[in-house]
């Protein structure tokens, strides 16, 4: 089955640490440069992330995360280059366009800012099998109805998109054009969307009966089949981690005492 | 003592006029194989629901009676409780597994885990209920990925692990081809060895007697008889209940031999038993009808020879590169009514969609009417060929009947006239007219079933193809089913289908091609096919009912149906 979960289950070290740890250094990655307020800080934390993403062999699964959030800093520094309010330096020249040096300096804080984030998260998502960090929030008293809905989008999305291919398939042979311009395409839409959603609707309903006859509304406390295998060290990194924000923090107030 | 007890249970859901279940009273032993038959809408899920508290539980509605399962009383026990007693397990595995765990092991778990179940326990019966039911070896795979019937056996597991005393099963094998449903009927076997109790609702007659202690009929909701297979399957009345008896009964009925205690066997044991009792007895019992294939009426089939439909030349497909589905196809399809039977991913749906134009061949050719059909898109085709699915939820969208069926024949250009007057002549077809102001949604599963039907009969193309018709029909809807096809033959249209039901195919295809892995193995007239051993071997395909019934008693001639064999007997049923 085609999954939409982007977790790559490679078996390295990075797969291995606690989700927790893991949102932990998001925490970190995304809050030191904000609290120092240094832009170098940025590159020392995305050079970090790389690293990271790096050794967990999954640096050029962010090609494509990447190469997407590249469209929007190029406007970002677009807008920010030629119309910042605060403009007045010219930094350089494209044709009659000019480039102002503290629009582009804005622009390029809001581009790392996205780069860092879009990078941390990357280590989270790409080495973390969703219906592990489900498990473990559960353990930690997390509602299992939740649980129960983030888990199933996984399962259940790739299965709605088939059954659009089916309906769709359903509709052309009885006629339906559903290519060319866009009055046919808008007149293809309620034969196309209707069955899927009452499908899904009555799916749901007897999918609701069979969770039910499974005991999922049985208020007891729920065992697992297997405790994580424990990981060395996601006790100290989360330690440490807790502490450089920390450092961050002092470093800040003395400062600006 | 008994495991199961009801006592005058009624109900009748919210916002309905009539009673549901009306005065149901019955009690089953413990570790009895207990079947529950009657037509569509009868009340048998309805009853299935009940046992386990669903009833009314879930559906809210007005209930009385009691239903009583281990000294617990359904109505009022929550469902989470009673699901440690009775487990349930319906039609459509898919929509039974819980979606949330990626792994089969896992999903058996589930329901466990909910209850709390300690972890060794959970591993313990784990293990032992996918070796019970075979799927061991599947425990690390996506239960998604597995066919209907693993995924159906999968979902018998995941209700097994809660350890109930008795398993209730809603037509479980309605969508499984015969090895699938074959899978679940030995899995649902052991399972009564190991001291379950089971219910099992069944369309599939002959299986239910052949494996069940008793069977409850039910009719509009009341309770008609509950007792064993023999003396349910002799009643005079039976098919007023939208229920025919097994073909081996058929037939002893006919032929007037009984078991001892006068009722008619039901399974092709008992009836080899007393047919070969009957003809040592009987020395005149050779038959008279010759060893023929001849084709009695050749006239009309070498007519129906004559029209070429489809031709199709080297035909290759595949979805993947390096995973080929058909290969090196080559077929004439004339105006013979056409069956096309094999187990699932034998390549028949692949086959009709490229028939339909859905897909497009990776190479050959497949010519309609002589023409060759790869610059034509599905719209252009819709006119000529007709396609049901398999799912009529997946195309169902309009609010009443009239306007679905309609909207196939609007969409090809029919003036709305002619489309009206088609569509109504649909539903006159498929036993709908009176529905047409109805909303689609608010029809049972076999309605809708027949109005996706209707919808693509309006059209009046010159072929129709149907994927897997007799899904969810009882015996009456089978029947229309097989009318419609007789009605199209008739007026010289071709109709392609794709079953599992062999006896349905026995009785309503002159022609029957039998595929796996993507190529033909057989393909000819029904009987020449199905005296095919080693092709329906290859195939995982059963005999019809009655040429199984044939072959034990040693006839020359291989009778497809009860009518057939009765009348070469010279008795009239």
């Amino acid at each position: 089955m085609k999954s939409i979960s982007l977790f790559v289950d490679n078996g390295t070290y990075l797969t291995k640490i606690h989700p927790f740890t893991k949102l932990m250094y998001i925490a970190t990655a995304i809050s030191i440069p904000l609290i120092t307020g240094r832009l170098w800080m940025f590159g020392v934390l995305i050079a970090v992330s790389l690293c990271i993403l790096a050794s967990g062999k999954i640096l050029r699964k962010t090609v494509p995360l990447i190469a997407f959030s590249f469209t929007i800093l190029l406007t970002i520094f677009l807008i920010h280059g030629l119309f910042n309010q605060k403009n007045t330096n010219v930094l350089f020249r494209i044709g009659p366009l000019k480039f102002y040096q503290e629009g582009m300096l804005y622009a390029l804080r809001i581009g790392l800012n996205i780069l860092n984030m879009l990078l941390s998260f990357a280590v989270f998502v790409l080495s973390t099998k969703p219906s592990e960090l489900v498990d473990e929030l559960e353990k930690r008293g997390f509602s299992p109805r939740f649980g129960y809905i983030v888990t199933s989008v996984f399962q259940i999305i790739p299965q709605m998109m088939g059954t659009m291919n089916t309906i769709m398939d359903a509709q052309r042979s009885r006629g339906l054009e559903t290519e060319g311009n866009l009055r046919t395409r808008a007149k293809a839409f309620l034969p196309l969307i209707s069955p899927v959603v009452m499908s899904s609707l009555i799916n749901t309903r007897e999918r609701a009966i069979a969770l039910e006859v499974r005991g999922f509304g049985a208020n007891r406390k729920k065992t697992w089949l297997q405790d994580r295998p424990k990981h060395k060290g996601d006790r100290e990194i989360t330690i440490l981690l807790g502490i450089l924000i920390l450092v961050a923090v002092i470093w800040r107030v003395m400062e600006c005492l | 003592m008994s495991v199961i007890t009801v006592e005058n249970l009624r109900y009748q859901y919210p916002h309905a006029e009539k009673l549901a279940l009306d005065g149901i009273t019955f009690s089953v032993e413990r570790g009895e194989f207990i079947g529950i038959i009657g037509e569509n809408g009868a009340g048998k899920s309805t009853l299935s629901q009940a046992l386990i508290g669903l009833v009314p539980q879930f559906y809210k509605g007005a209930y009385g009676g009691k239903v009583i399962v281990n000294g617990k009383e359904a109505g009022n026990t929550p469902v989470a409780q009673m699901c440690g007693n009775v487990g349930l397990v319906f039609q459509n595995p898919f929509n039974q597994l819980s979606g949330a765990k990626d792994t089969v092991y896992d999903e058996v778990a589930f329901g466990m885990q909910n209850l709390g179940v300690p972890r060794e326990e959970m591993h313990k019966r784990a293990e032992e209920a996918l070796k019970l039911l075979d799927i061991w070896q599947y425990r690390e795979r996506n239960p998604f990925d597995l066919s209907g019937g693993q995924m159906q056996r999968v979902a018998i597991a995941s209700v097994l692990v809660m350890r109930p005393d008795v398993i209730v099963l809603d037509e479980p094998t309605s969508q499984l081809d015969p090895e699938g449903s074959e899978e679940v009927f030995r899995a649902v076997e052991k399972l009564t060895k190991s001291g379950i109790t089971i219910l099992m609702i069944e369309q599939k007659i002959e299986k239910l007697a052949a494996y069940c202690s008793r069977i409850l009929l039910l009719h509009q909701g009341k309770q008609i008889a509950f007792d064993t297979p023999q003396k349910i399957f002799s009643m005079e009345n039976l098919e007023d209940y939208g229920v025919q008896a097994p073909a081996f009964t058929r037939i002893c009925r006919a032929e007037n031999v009984t078991l001892p205690d006068g009722t008619y066997p039901v399974t092709v044991e008992e009836a080899v038993g007393v047919m070969q009792a009957k003809h040592a007895l009987d020395a005149s019992s050779e038959l008279s009808g010759s060893n023929g294939l001849d084709g009695s009426n050749s006239a009309d089939d070498a007519v129906k020879r004559s029209m070429e439909m489809f031709r199709i030349e080297h035909l290759d497909f595949s979805y993947l590169e390096n995973v080929p589905i058909l290969k090196d196809l080559n077929l004439h399809l004339d105006g013979r009514p056409t069956a096309i039977i094999g187990q699932n991913g034998a390549g028949k749906t692949t086959l009709v969609k490229l028939l339909k134009g859905l897909l497009k061949p990776v190479s050959g050719n497949i010519y309609f009417r002589g023409e060759d059909m790869a610059g034509k898109t599905v719209a252009m085709l819709a006119g000529n060929v007709g396609y049901v699915f398999q799912n009529p939820d997946d195309q169902i969208f309009k609010y009443n009947v009239l306007d679905e069926v309609m909207f196939g024949p609007l969409n090809i250009g029919m003036d709305p006239e002619r489309a009206k007057s088609e569509a109504k002549k649909a539903l006159e077809l498929t036993g709908l007219a009176g529905k047409e102001g109805e909303n689609p949604y608010d029809l049972e599963m076999y309605e809708r079933k027949m109005t996706a039907i209707a919808s693509v009969l309006a059209m009046d193309t010159d072929v129709l193809i149907l994927d897997e018709p007799t899904i969810a029909q009882d015996w009456r809807g089978r029947r229309i089913i097989g009318s419609i096809i007789r009605s199209l033959t008739e007026r010289g249209k071709l109709v392609i289908a794709i079953l599992h039901d062999m006896d349905f195919v026995a009785e309503n295809f002159e022609r029957v091609i039998v595929m796996a892995h993507g190529t033909v193995l057989a393909d000819g007239r029904a009987e020449e096919v199905f005296e095919q051993e080693e092709a329906l071997k290859k195939a995982c395909l059963q005999k019809p009912y009655v040429m199984q019934l044939c072959s034990r008693l040693g006839y020359e001639k291989p009778y497809l149906t009860v009518e057939e064999l009765l009348s070469d007997r010279g008795i009239e049923k």
